[in-house]
C-alpha cells in the first residue's frame, strides 16, 4: 500500500474524532478527503500506474476513503446533535416564573356541599328536588303539624310577605314543606332530598343569616322503620365526615316527626377527646341535623295513608358543616363573595 | 334549666358520677348544654352556735362571742351585729383557709383571743352580702362541716327542655325520667302540714272554664315575711333564680320542685272573692312590675270586687301583692289554658319562668298538691296557722287520657322486638297505667299533655327503650339520581367555573338602592316586587326581582379590596308579584342564572393587562354556554333597564326570549361605585337547561376544504348576524365554517367593513374550483340583498 494512504489510515481518524466544531470537522474533511488530500492525490495518479497495479491501489484508496467518510459522518452528527443542544440549553427560562395567567373560577363552597351531600344520597337511590321559597303556611307550618300558634310562626322568627291571592305567604323557614308537596305530586315510594334556601327573622352576625341553606331528606315506604332512620343517617355521617365518625341520636321534638331525634357526630377536630377543642368547645360532639319519623298528620296533609305507608325525614344546615369542615368562624365569608375566599377552593 | 344534682337527687336515687346522669339525661331527650361543678372554695369552715354574746371589753365595734361545735365554748370576737346568743353560724376555725387564700388562725383583738372567724357570705365567696354574717337556720347541724349544709361540692346541669316536654320543667319531671332510666325509685314530695280548722275567706267562682279548668286557694294566717331558710336560698341560687323573701322563695322552689308556678295574694288586699273571667276591653290592671296594662278579652283575669287584681299565669296585681307587712296569705295554684298564657304573654311582652311552664302544659290536676306543698314551705319558713279548708274548684274536669296502643302499630315504626310486655314495663316505667296485651290500653297521666295519640306513646317506647339500642339499616330507593334538568344546570355551572367565574350567594332581597339603579319603568318586571311584611332592615324589605344587583354589589365589595378584576355568577331564584303559572297560590319565582365580569379577563401573559371585559366578553360566554349545553340561541339589538342602550342583546331560544347580554349601563355601574365596563347576562335558568333531543354528531368529511375570505362594506344597521346568516342560507350544507373575523369603521360614514371567514367542505366529494366559486359569488350575492357590497368592488 501507498505509504501515503497507510499514514492516512493511522493519522486521520484521531484528526476526525479531536475535531471539536463542525467547522474544525470541515477542515479535517477537507484535509483527509478533500481536492487537496493525499486521496484526491492518489487517485488522480491512479492513470500513470501500470495496469495490473491500478485495481488494487483504487481498492486500497476506496477503502480507507469509505473508512474516513463514515467516521466524518459519525462525527458530523454527534457535533450537530451536541450544538442543537447547546442552542436548547440556551433557551432556558426560569422555571418558577408564574407562566400564563389563566382566569380560574370556582363552584361557591355552599353549592359544593349541596353537590356532595345530594350524591351521597343518590347513592342510596333518592332524587332530588328543590321547591319554592316564597311559600303559603299551610305547607312551611300547618301541613307540617305545627299549630297556629306555635312559637315558630310569630313574626319575630318569620319573614312574612305581601300577598293578596292567598292567605299567610312567608319565606319558608326551612325545606320541610318540601316533604308536603312531593307527596301530593308523587305517589310512593318517596325517596327524596331537598336542597335551597331558608328564611329567617335574624339579624347577620358571625353565625347568622335571614337566608341560608338547608337539605330537607324524606324516604316513605311501606315498612319503613326507626332502624332505617338511624342506618341511613349513620351512612350518610360516615360517608360525609370520614368512616371514623361515630353518631348519636338523641330524642328531640319536631312537630312533624315522631319520634323525633338529633343526630350528633363526634368531632371530627378532636374525635370527642379535648376538652379545650376549638371546634366542638370540649363537647365532643356536634349536632348535625334534625331527624324523625314523618308524624302521621303529615302524611295526611299530603295525601299519603299513614295506615299504609311509614316514612323518616331530615332536615340539616349546610352552611354549619361547611364551616365546620374548612374551619370557617363567621357565616358572612359565604355571602359576601370576596375572591380572596372563594379563590382558596377554585 | 339549671339543675342542682345536690338537689335532685333528694327525688331519686342517682349514680354518683355527674357524667352519668347527664349522659341519661341526653338519652331521654334533655339536652345537656353544660356540667359545672362547684366546690367550696374553702376548708375549716364548720356550723357552730353562739352560746353567748358579749360587749368586748376594751372596744365598742366589736363583740366577743362564745361559740360551740359541740364542745368546750370558743371566744371569737366578732364585728357583726345581725345576731345574738343562740344563733346558728358558720365558723371558720383556725387553720382554715377563706376564699383568695385568706388563712384564718388565732388572733389578739385589743387583748382578748380571738379563735377563728365568724364568717360572712362574701368571705365564703357564696355572695355579695357582707352587712352580717351568715345567720343558719336553726336545725342547721352543729358540728357539721358548713360546705356539707349548703350542699357542696355540686354538679350544676343545665338542661334544655323540649317544649312538647313542660313535665320536664322541675326537678320531680326530670326525676321521673331518671328514675324510669336507672330503674330506682321515684319520690314525689307528700306535705302533710299542721292545719287549724277554719273556712279561707276568698271563695272563687270561675266564669271561664275554657280558660281555668282547675283553681285551687289556701290560706295562711299570722305568716311573717322574712329571709328563706339558707339551704332553700342555696338551692334557688344554683338554680339561678335569685333569692327575695320566704314566700316567693317558696313559690319558686315549688315551681322548681313540681313545676307549679304559683301566686300568693296578701289576703288582707284582697276585696271580696275571686271570680275567674275574661277581661273586658276596657280594663286596665297596674301588674307586679308597676305597669299599668290594658287588657282585652284574651287575657284572663282573676278579679276581685275591686277589678281585675291578676293577670293569669303571667304575672299578679300590684294591689293585692305581698308586701312587708303582710300576715294572711292566699296561695293559688290554678290550671291555665296553655294558648291563652301564650297569647298573654305575648302580647304583655311579660315572659317569665310561670309563663313559659303554662304556656307548654302544666299538669293541670297539680295544684292541689302544690299550693299544699307551697303551705308547707311557708309555715316553716314564716310561721303562721294554716286553714284547713283547701278551695279546690274545677270547672272542667280534665281525666287522664286512654289510648289504644296495637302492638303492630308499634312494630311498624319501631321494628320488631317490642312486645306488649315490653311495651308496657316501659311505658309503667314512668306512671302510664297499662292494662290489656294487644291492644294496650294506656292511661296516661295528666302530667303528660303531649301524649294524645298513638304515635306519641310510640315515641315514648323508643325514647324509654333507648334510640341507642335500636339496629342500623339502610333501605335503598328507587333511584333515578338528578333529573336531566338538574344535571344541565350544573353542567352549567361547571361550564362557567371553568371559563374563569367564582359562584356568588346573595341574600334574595332587592335593596331601594337597586330599583333606582336599574331605573326599571314603572310596568317593568323589575318593578313587580314582593314585599317582606316584616323586615328586620331595610335592605332586607323586598324580594329580588333579578339576579344582577347582588352581583355588581359583590363587584363592589371586590373592588373597594383591591381586586378590581372580577368574574362572577349566580344562580338563584328572583321573585315576582304574580301568580305563579303552575300553583297560582303563590308568586312566581323563577330561577336565573347570571354573570358579571369587569377589569381584565381572561389569559395573560406575564405582566400583561388583560382585555378589558366587555360585551363581547359576555356574549362569548353566553355563546360557551350554548355551546356546551346544545342549544341555539340567538341575539338582536335590544334595549333593557340597567343594560348599555348601544350594548345590550336580548337573548332569544327559537321564539322565546330567555334573557338579555350585554354590558351594564355606565349610570347603573355608577350607582355600585364601579366606572369600568361590566360584561353582564341575565338569563332565565329552566330555558337553558330543559332537556334537548339527544345530539346528532357529523362524522367529519374525509374530502378536502376550501377557504377564503370575504370583506364586506355594509351598512351600520346590518347587523353581523344578518349577514353571517344570509352567507350561511348561500351556503347552505357545504358551509363548515362561517364567522366575522374583523370589523373596520373607516369606510366612510354609516357603514362598516365586516371581513368574515368561510370554511366549504362537501361530505360527499372534492370541490371543483368552478364549484366553490359559485357558492362564494351566492354569498356576496346574498350579502348585497341586504345592502353591502364587496370592500374594493365598485
Amino acid at each position: 500500500m501507498d505509504d501515503r494512504l497507510t499514514h492516512l489510515r493511522a493519522t486521520a481518524p484521531d484528526l476526525i474524532l479531536r475535531a471539536e466544531t463542525l467547522d474544525a470537522l470541515h477542515e479535517v474533511e477537507q484535509s483527509v478527503v478533500g481536492r487537496t488530500s493525499p486521496i484526491a492525490e492518489i487517485r488522480r495518479t491512479l492513470g500513470q500506474l501500470p495496469p495490473e497495479e491500478r485495481p488494487g491501489v483504487g481498492r486500497a484508496v476506496k477503502e480507507v476513503a469509505d473508512e474516513l467518510a463514515e467516521l466524518i459522518d459519525t462525527r458530523r452528527a454527534v457535533l450537530e446533535r451536541a450544538a442543537a443542544d447547546a442552542l436548547l440549553v440556551g433557551d432556558r427560562v426560569d422555571v418558577t416564573l408564574p407562566g400564563l395567567s389563566i382566569p380560574t373560577g370556582g363552584l361557591h363552597p355552599i353549592q359544593r356541599t349541596i353537590d356532595e351531600i345530594c350524591e351521597i344520597f343518590i347513592g342510596l337511590g333518592y332524587r332530588v328536588a328543590e321547591g319554592p321559597e316564597a311559600e303559603l303556611g299551610w305547607y312551611n307550618f300547618d301541613a307540617l303539624n305545627t299549630p297556629p300558634d306555635h312559637p315558630a310562626r310569630a313574626e319575630s322568627d318569620t319573614l312574612y310577605l305581601e300577598w293578596e291571592h292567598h292567605d299567610e305567604l312567608l319565606l319558608r323557614t326551612q325545606t320541610s314543606p318540601m316533604q308536603v308537596r312531593w307527596m301530593e305530586q308523587h305517589p310512593a315510594p318517596s325517596y327524596v332530598v331537598v336542597p335551597g334556601k331558608v328564611y329567617r327573622a335574624d339579624t347577620i352576625d358571625a353565625s347568622h343569616l335571614p337566608v341560608f341553606h338547608q337539605i330537607e331528606g324524606l324516604a316513605v315506604d311501606e315498612g319503613i322503620t326507626f332502624s332505617d332512620l338511624k342506618g341511613t343517617l349513620a351512612h350518610f355521617a360516615h360517608e360525609f365526615f370520614g368512616a371514623r365518625t361515630k353518631v348519636r341520636f338523641r330524642p328531640h321534638f319536631f312537630p312533624f316527626t315522631e319520634p323525633s331525634a338529633e343526630l350528633d357526630v363526634s368531632c371530627f377536630a378532636c374525635d370527642g377527646g379535648q376538652s379545650d377543642c376549638r371546634v366542638c368547645r370540649g363537647a365532643g360532639w356536634l349536632e348535625m341535623l334534625g331527624c324523625g319519623m314523618v308524624d302521621p298528620n303529615v302524611f295526611t296533609a299530603a295525601g299519603y295513608d299513614p295506615e299504609v305507608v311509614t316514612g323518616f325525614a331530615f332536615g340539616m344546615g349546610v352552611e354549619r358543616p361547611a364551616m365546620v369542615r374548612h374551619g370557617i368562624n363567621n357565616i358572612r365569608h359565604f355571602v359576601d363573595n370576596d375572591l380572596r375566599f372563594l379563590e382558596q377552593l377554585a | 334549666m339549671k339543675v342542682s344534682l345536690r338537689w335532685l337527687r333528694e327525688y331519686v336515687d342517682l349514680p354518683d358520677d355527674a357524667e352519668s346522669v347527664a349522659r341519661a339525661l341526653v338519652a331521654l331527650g334533655h339536652e345537656v348544654e353544660d356540667v359545672e361543678t362547684v366546690t367550696a372554695d374553702w376548708s375549716g369552715v364548720t356550723i357552730a352556735r353562739v352560746l353567748e354574746v358579749a360587749p368586748h371589753p376594751d372596744a365598742d365595734k366589736v363583740r366577743l362571742c362564745q361559740v360551740t361545735v359541740g364542745g368546750d365554748p370558743i371566744p371569737v370576737v366578732c364585728g357583726a351585729w345581725n345576731f345574738e346568743a343562740g344563733a346558728v353560724v358558720a365558723w371558720a376555725e383556725p387553720g382554715a383557709v377563706l376564699p383568695g387564700d385568706f388563712r384564718i388562725g388565732v388572733r389578739t383583738i385589743r387583748g382578748v383571743e380571738s379563735n377563728g372567724m365568724i364568717c360572712s357570705e362574701r368571705e365564703l365567696g357564696l355572695g355579695d352580702d357582707h352587712d352580717g354574717i351568715i345567720v343558719l337556720d336553726d336545725d342547721a347541724p352543729v358540728g357539721t362541716p358548713f360546705a356539707d349544709w349548703v350542699e357542696l361540692p355540686d354538679t350544676i346541669i343545665d338542661v334544655t327542655i323540649t317544649p312538647n316536654r313542660p313535665d320536664a320543667m322541675s326537678l320531680v319531671g326530670l326525676a321521673r325520667d331518671l328514675a324510669a332510666h336507672f330503674d330506682t325509685g321515684l319520690r314525689i314530695p307528700a306535705p302533710e302540714p299542721t292545719t287549724v280548722a277554719g273556712t279561707v275567706g276568698t271563695r272563687v267562682v270561675i266564669d271561664d272554664a275554657e280558660g281555668c279548668p282547675r283553681f285551687v286557694l289556701r290560706q295562711i294566717d299570722g305568716v311573717h315575711i322574712g329571709r328563706a331558710p339558707y339551704r332553700m336560698r342555696r338551692r334557688l341560687a344554683a338554680s339561678g333564680v335569685r333569692p327575695i323573701s320566704n314566700l316567693v322563695d317558696v313559690t319558686n322552689y315549688v315551681m322548681l320542685e313540681l313545676g307549679q308556678p304559683l301566686h300568693v295574694f296578701d289576703a288582707d288586699r284582697v276585696n271580696g272573692d275571686f271570680t275567674v273571667r275574661r277581661a273586658d276591653d276596657a280594663e286596665t290592671m297596674e301588674t307586679l312590675d308597676g305597669t299599668t296594662r290594658r287588657l282585652d278579652p284574651t287575657d284572663i283575669v282573676i278579679v276581685d270586687a275591686d277589678g281585675p287584681t291578676s293577670l293569669a299565669g303571667t304575672m299578679g296585681g300590684l294591689r293585692s301583692e305581698v308586701v312587708d307587712t303582710t300576715s294572711r296569705v292566699l296561695i293559688e295554684a290554678a290550671a291555665w289554658h296553655p294558648p291563652s298564657i301564650m297569647r298573654t304573654s305575648r302580647r304583655h311582652n311579660l315572659r317569665s319562668e310561670a309563663s313559659a311552664r303554662f304556656e307548654r302544659g302544666v299538669d293541670p290536676n297539680l295544684p292541689p298538691l302544690a299550693a299544699t306543698r307551697a303551705a308547707e314551705l311557708m309555715l316553716a319558713t314564716g310561721g303562721g296557722s294554716l286553714v284547713d279548708e283547701v278551695v279546690d274548684v274545677i270547672a272542667r274536669p280534665i281525666e287522664p287520657a286512654v289510648i289504644s296502643l296495637g302492638v303492630d302499630y308499634v312494630a311498624r315504626t319501631l321494628g320488631p322486638g317490642f312486645d306488649s310486655a315490653h311495651i308496657a314495663e316501659l311505658l309503667g316505667s314512668i306512671g302510664f297505667g297499662v292494662t290489656g296485651t294487644d291492644p294496650l290500653e294506656v292511661t296516661v297521666p295528666t302530667v303528660r299533655p303531649d301524649v294524645v295519640r298513638p304515635i306519641d306513646l310510640v315515641e315514648e317506647v323508643a325514647r324509654l327503650h333507648g334510640y341507642e339500642r335500636f339496629p342500623e339499616t339502610v333501605p335503598a330507593g328507587p333511584g333515578g339520581g338528578w333529573s336531566p334538568e338538574q344535571r344541565r344546570a350544573m353542567q352549567l355551572r361547571t361550564v362557567l367555573a371553568g371559563a374563569g367565574l367564582h359562584q356568588a350567594v346573595n341574600l334574595s332581597f332587592l335593596a331601594a338602592e337597586d330599583l333606582d339603579a336599574f331605573a326599571y319603568p314603572a310596568d317593568h318586571d323589575g318593578r313587580a316586587v314582593v314585599r317582606v311584611v316584616n323586615p328586620l332592615r331595610d335592605e332586607e324589605s323586598a324580594m329580588r326581582t333579578a339576579v344582577l344587583p347582588g352581583l355588581l354589589r359583590s363587584i363592589r365589595h371586590n373592588r373597594s379590596h383591591g381586586r378590581p378584576d372580577v368574574a362572577l355568577f349566580e344562580t338563584g331564584k328572583v321573585f315576582f308579584a304574580r301568580p305563579d303559572a303552575t300553583d297560582p297560590r303563590i308568586p312566581a319565582q323563577p330561577d336565573r342564572v347570571a354573570w358579571a365580569v369587569t377589569g381584565g379577563y381572561g389569559a395573560t401573559e406575564l405582566g400583561a393587562e388583560a382585555r378589558p371585559a366587555d360585551i363581547h366578553t359576555a356574549t362569548a360566554l353566553l355563546r360557551l354556554v350554548a355551546e356546551r349545553l346544545g342549544l341555539d340561541v340567538a341575539l338582536e339589538a335590544a334595549t333593557e333597564p340597567g343594560f348599555h342602550p348601544g350594548r345590550c342583546a336580548r337573548v332569544s331560544i327559537g321564539d322565546r326570549t330567555v334573557g338579555y347580554v350585554g354590558e351594564i349601563h355606565p349610570r347603573t355601574a355608577a350607582a355600585y361605585d364601579i366606572d369600568t365596563r361590566v360584561a353582564a347576562a341575565e338569563l332565565d335558568l329552566a330555558a337553558l337547561t330543559a332537556a334537548v333531543d339527544h345530539r346528532l354528531l357529523a362524522a367529519p368529511s374525509p374530502y378536502p376544504q376550501v377557504d377564503f375570505d370575504l370583506a364586506f362594506v355594509v351598512p351600520d344597521a346590518v347587523p353581523a348576524a344578518d349577514v353571517v346568516g344570509a352567507m350561511h342560507q348561500a351556503g347552505g350544507a357545504l358551509v363548515e365554517h362561517l364567522a366575522p373575523f374583523d370589523e373596520y369603521r373607516g369606510v366612510g360614514d354609516g357603514q362598516r367593513s365586516l371581513a368574515v371567514r368561510v370554511r366549504l367542505r362537501s361530505h360527499d366529494k372534492t370541490f371543483t374550483n368552478e364549484e366553490a366559486a359559485a357558492v362564494r359569488a351566492a354569498m356576496i350575492e346574498a350579502v348585497a340583498g341586504l345592502g353591502g357590497a364587496l370592500r374594493g368592488v365598485a
